[in-house]
């Protein structure tokens, strides 16, 4: 068995008297599509920012690709090859959205070079020409990426993700806010990339996780309530009980993990 | 030698009394509006001023005090509504707002009382035996007032409606507003407090320093020091530390250079500023 | 006529009038005016290394003034008490302005927004108040005053700095040059960056930049700029004050930079130039033209927060839009606002 891509121990979190994540050991296998879900609260965002850096564990580690991570910084952790969007939409709003592809692609250098035209790159202007066509907001290279609709900040930040080549991709509620359209987009999107790069995504629309996910992992109160295949979670009674708890979200969840 | 470290260790003191007064207004304005005020120093120099002004009116020196923070007040208010409201009390906008704000009132000063520094003389003369030395009765009057003033607005905060407004907004505005308080005016009000109590401490300390239209500039830093080392939003962490500093001021020019006294001051700033700049004191956190 | 070409006009004339300066001035006015233009050249200088910080990367700095110190100094010092030459007492006041933003910048670019102004002025405070009390190596307020060494021999003929018209080239050609500098910064990689981080400096650490180093490389070059005016300026009054590292000078430029246009190329040079020719007109009938400075920087936040250049764009950007007939194909917007 080859090493998980993404591997905790014990790692545990407080915020003052709450304890955000606790104790948590997760292991997640190369190759697959992971969800997480889990009702409000449940640690899964926190979770996110322990491994991308931005919190430092109170106690436990984090292993990538068989690498201990704990403790380093956040754009050491993002050249390593993690890359994730924000669960509030967060790009640079008064670039364009093209200039938000580009920096994004240059910041893989750990060397930004301080006198040669930025225009001169021509590789990396390939690569943003190539990512707008991909994810569809070629007609609004040259705008600010803050007079973006929410759906199409959205799909900016994919782009971004993708762009920057990345080895490990989390998605913090990528279709939250979208609309239906937008959503079924972003989700043929998403497993677009999966054949290439390994992803985790947290989300709380049913139908998407039950659409893309290979592996379903259910967080209630900083802990793993269950893991397993889309099926296994849909039948498992204290999953329904802890998180789905209504009689409509039940059937909704029987359709859609039998779709 | 050791009446003159008794002698500035006391002025140190009282200095450090008044220029609480002085800091708790910075502190208010920074602590709820989120500005740094350039301008601060000159509102106590505009105090001192009124203090000047109303003497010469009224022939009466304790007319100052009523006069300086009530026009105080309402310049602040003014000021607020005209300045600061719209450009939204945005950060960068504000600094550069209150920097020309500090400009004008030097000038309109120097137009209206001259470039030349004045004095003021006190309204009670004559030295009383302290500690084994003489001190200046105006001086320890100045005191005084300077602890009941603080004790007063300390109380002002605590039960007057425009003190718990300012208290709440400060610690939550959005539930503030929620509740119904009307943030807005608050703000008006908060500046015009600051500059009101600015303008007192300028009143108070005129005759114990220069009337110049200058007199701001020395203060500020020294405002500034007491509130990031008291911690910001730690209104009685900002008097002790105006206290103190002014205090430990005192005796360091008891036997080196001025100049030497507020180096180390800043000094310690900066390394509040770097290791815990939340402020030295514990207390009522932002 | 595109707007690319009337700017490209624009800048063609602003290039020869300031070359045309020493004989087209005393032609049409004093003399006088060419030293002011000087003055408003090193000053921009100064002005820019403040928009560097803050319109690029987004840190408000209100200490520029202790580089600048440091420049001037370096070369007052260098030429006075260890009788360096031009060449060197230059180099000596850029290197100690260089290495006291390196020294400083290391501690104040950990600092959040607010923190980090404040700590600006605390830093140039200290060192005004440093200056102020070691009077006999830097003249404390009075100064130093001393007189200059020649620039460079040229067979038989020397060129120094007392030749008013010497000296403005000088001054041109350095600033000319610091500029072109910036202008490469800003549009290549490491400029997007510092946007970037101005922008949102949570999303960039993400993306992988190293937020602190990236501050504190535009903060050394800040340093440099701040550094290499206050070296002109020594070079330009054969003077060296404490007076010009007290905090009143960085919040000027903090004004002419604002009122400029922040985040623009020219923004510092307009309003410097905006300043500093109401200072001289103004002062010459009226003392009090500090209070025209004050009502101006007020009006300009409130009713112009972009600035003149700031202004500019807008109205050329909303013109362009106008006249747009169909979206042109999607532009990488690379070029830095001028």
């Amino acid at each position: 068995m080859s090493e998980p891509v993404l591997r905790t121990e014990n790692l545990t979190r407080r915020f003052g008297g709450l304890t955000a994540v606790d104790n948590l050991g997760i292991s997640l296998a190369g190759g697959r599509v992971h969800a997480i879900i889990g009702p409000n609260g449940a640690g899964k965002t926190t979770f996110f920012n322990l491994v991308t850096g931005l919190l430092s564990p109170d106690s436990g580690r984090i292993f990538f690709r068989g690498r201990d991570i704990t403790g380093f910084k956040p754009h050491v952790i993002s050249r390593l090859g993690i890359k994730r969007t924000l669960q509030v939409k967060s790009v640079f709003g008064e670039l364009s959205v093209a200039d938000n592809l580009w920096i994004t692609r240059q910041a893989r250098h750990r060397f930004l070079h301080p006198f040669r035209p930025a225009a001169r790159d021509l590789e990396a202007k390939l690569q943003v020409e190539q990512t707008l066509e991909q994810i569809g907001l070629a007609d609004l290279a040259a705008r600010p990426a803050g007079t973006l609709s929410y759906g199409d900040v959205a799909m900016l930040e994919i782009g971004m993700a993708l762009i920057a080549e990345p080895s490990l991709l989390l998605l913090d509620e990528p279709t939250c806010g979208m609309s239906p359209a937008e959503t079924s987009r972003a989700v043929a999107k998403i497993r677009d990339l999966a054949r290439t790069i390994d992803i985790v995504i947290i989300e709380h629309d049913m139908d998407v996780v039950f659409g893309i996910a290979d592996d379903i992992t259910v967080l209630a109160q900083g802990a793993i309530l269950a893991s397993g295949s889309p099926a296994a979670i849909a039948d498992d009674e204290r999953v329904r009980e802890a998180y789905l708890g209504r009689p409509e979200d039940e059937d909704f969840v029987e359709e859609a993990a039998h779709a | 030698m050791r009446d003159t470290v008794l002698l500035l260790a006391m002025n140190g003191l009282i200095w450090g009394l008044i220029i609480a007064l002085i800091a708790l207004g910075l502190s208010v304005i920074f602590g709820l509006l989120d500005i740094i005020n350039i301008a601060h120093g000159d509102f106590f120099m505009v105090g001192t001023v009124l203090a000047w002004f109303s003497l010469s009116a009224t022939g009466n020196f304790w007319i100052g005090f009523i006069v300086a923070p009530l026009i105080g007040f309402i310049i602040g208010a003014i000021i607020q509504r005209l300045v600061i409201q719209p450009i939204h009390g945005a950060a960068a906008l504000s600094i550069v707002a209150t920097f020309g704000l500090s400009l004008i009132l030097q000038e309109i000063v120097r137009i209206t009382f001259g470039a030349t520094p004045r004095r003021m003389l006190a309204p009670i003369q004559g030295t009383v035996p302290l500690f084994g030395v003489d001190y200046d009765i105006y001086r320890l009057f100045a005191a005084l007032v300077a602890l009941l003033a603080l004790g007063g607005f300390f109380l002002f905060l605590q039960y007057t409606r425009l003190g718990i407004w300012m208290r709440a907004v400060r610690h939550d505005r959005d539930t503030a507003i929620a509740m119904g308080i009307p943030a807005q005016r608050v703000y008006v009000l908060t500046f015009g407090v600051g500059f009101a109590l600015a303008a007192f401490g300028g009143a108070v300390a005129a005759p114990i320093t220069t009337v110049d239209f200058r007199g701001g500039v020395d203060v500020l830093p020294f405002c500034f020091m007491a509130v990031i080392i008291g911690g910001l939003g730690n209104l009685p962490g900002t008097v002790a530390a105006a206290v103190l500093l002014a205090f430990l001021e005192g005796l360091i020019q008891s036997f080196a250079d001025p100049t030497i006294a507020r180096i180390s001051s800043l000094v310690l700033m900066s390394a509040v500023l770097l290791l815990r700049p939340q402020g030295l004191f514990k207390g009522f956190a932002k | 006529m595109t707007r690319r070409s009337l700017e490209i006009g624009m800048a063609v004339g602003a290039a020869t009038f300031l070359v045309a300066v020493p004989w087209l001035i005393p032609a049409l006015t004093d003399n006088f005016w060419v030293s002011v233009i000087t003055e408003i050249l090193i000053w921009s200088l100064f002005a820019s290394s403040v928009n560097l910080l803050f319109g690029y990367v987004g840190l408000l700095s209100f200490g520029q003034a202790l580089y600048f110190g440091f420049g001037m100094y370096g070369v007052a010092i260098g030429i006075d008490h260890v009788g360096l030459s031009f060449w060197p007492a230059f180099g000596l006041g850029i290197a100690s302005a260089l290495a006291m933003a390196l020294v400083s910048g290391v501690f104040a670019v950990r600092l959040s927004w607010h923190y980090f102004a404040i700590i600006t002025v605390v830093f140039s405070l200290i060192f005004y108040f440093l200056a102020v009390s070691m009077k006999p190596l830097t003249g404390g307020d009075d100064g130093i005053n001393f007189s200059l060494p020649p620039v460079f021999r040229l067979g038989g003929s020397v060129f120094s700095l007392t030749d008013p018209t010497f000296q403005y080239f000088f001054v041109l050609a350095v600033v000319s040059l610091c500029f072109f500098l910036m202008y490469r910064v800003i549009n290549s990689p490491l400029g997007k960056g510092f946007l970037a981080i101005r922008d949102n400096d949570l999303r960039a650490s993400l993306i992988g930049l190293n937020v602190y180093v990236l501050r504190l490389i535009a903060f050394v070059m800040a340093g440099f700029l701040a550094g290499v005016s206050g070296a002109l300026f020594a070079f330009f009054g054969r003077y060296a004050s404490a007076s010009y590292m007290f905090y009143q000078v960085s919040g000027e430029a903090v004004v002419w930079t604002i009122v400029g246009g922040a985040g623009t190329m020219f923004g510092p040079l307009v309003g410097t130039t905006l300043f500093i020719v109401i200072r001289e007109i103004v002062s010459s009938h009226w003392e009090h033209h500090s209070l025209i400075v004050g009502l101006l920087a007020i009006l300009a936040v409130i009713f112009a927060p972009k600035g003149i250049v700031g202004l500019w764009n807008g109205w050329m950007t909303r013109l362009g839009e106008r006249d747009a007939a169909a979206p042109a194909k999607p532009r990488l917007t690379l070029q830095a606002e001028p």
